[in-house]
């Protein structure tokens, strides 16, 4: 399975998201630190879903991070458009 | 905050009570090593904030310390009167949405109000 579907897989289950887009835009970060040849390094989520609602940006974020578990420290970049 | 008896703790936990905006970044905010860092730190520099930089290259223990100390994965952090602010998705969309001005006003953080409409008026 693909890191992106991991993601995705992972949000899907944590968060029954109305809205779920998962990138992986290695690609653009050729060059940069922490690419890596054949990409999964740097991911951009974008996230609706009802359980954001009213918690704070800081709160939204670490509930992510949280649903990801042990991916966010094995990528280098994780871009966060998260909202209810 | 987690409670730990790690030593990178104590001294983190002194420059972000000592220094009233402070951005732990990826280099220095005169020469950035990561977009992400370069980006947070070229919005205060173009809203002309006074903030303090620390290069987590610098220091190992401060690299990993700082993830935990916030109990936040990510480089940059930003800190505003001792309080974790966020990270660069955070800041970027605080400083379209205004909620960053408000923030700066409300703990007397000075910062040109024009530039920062300027970025709004970029980007909106």
């Amino acid at each position: 399975m693909s890191m992106t579907d991991k993601i995705r897989d992972r949000l899907e289950t944590a968060f029954s998201p109305t809205e779920l887009e998962v990138v992986d835009d290695s690609e653009s970060h050729r060059g940069h630190a922490g690419y890596q040849e054949g990409g999964e390094s740097h991911f951009n989520v974008r996230i609706r879903a009802a359980e954001f609602a009213g918690r704070s940006r800081v709160a939204r974020h670490r509930a992510v991070h949280a649903a990801l578990g042990d991916i966010v420290p094995r990528i280098h970049a994780l871009a966060l458009d998260i909202d209810s | 905050m987690t409670e730990t008896t790690n030593p990178a703790h104590a001294k983190i936990d002194e420059t972000v009570k000592a220094n009233t905006v402070v951005l732990f970044m990826k280099g220095t905010k005169e020469m950035p090593q990561c977009g992400f860092s370069s980006r947070v730190a070229g919005v205060l520099n173009y809203m002309g904030v006074d903030f303090s930089d620390v290069n987590v290259l610098a220091d190992d223990g401060l690299r990993q310390g700082i993830k935990d100390y916030s109990d936040w994965p990510t480089i940059p952090q930003l800190y505003v009167k001792g309080e974790f602010v966020g990270g660069c998705d955070i800041i970027t969309e605080m400083t379209l949405s205004g909620e960053l001005d408000t923030l700066f006003d409300d703990n007397g953080v000075g910062y040109d109000k024009d530039a920062a409409n300027k970025i709004r008026e970029a980007n909106g």
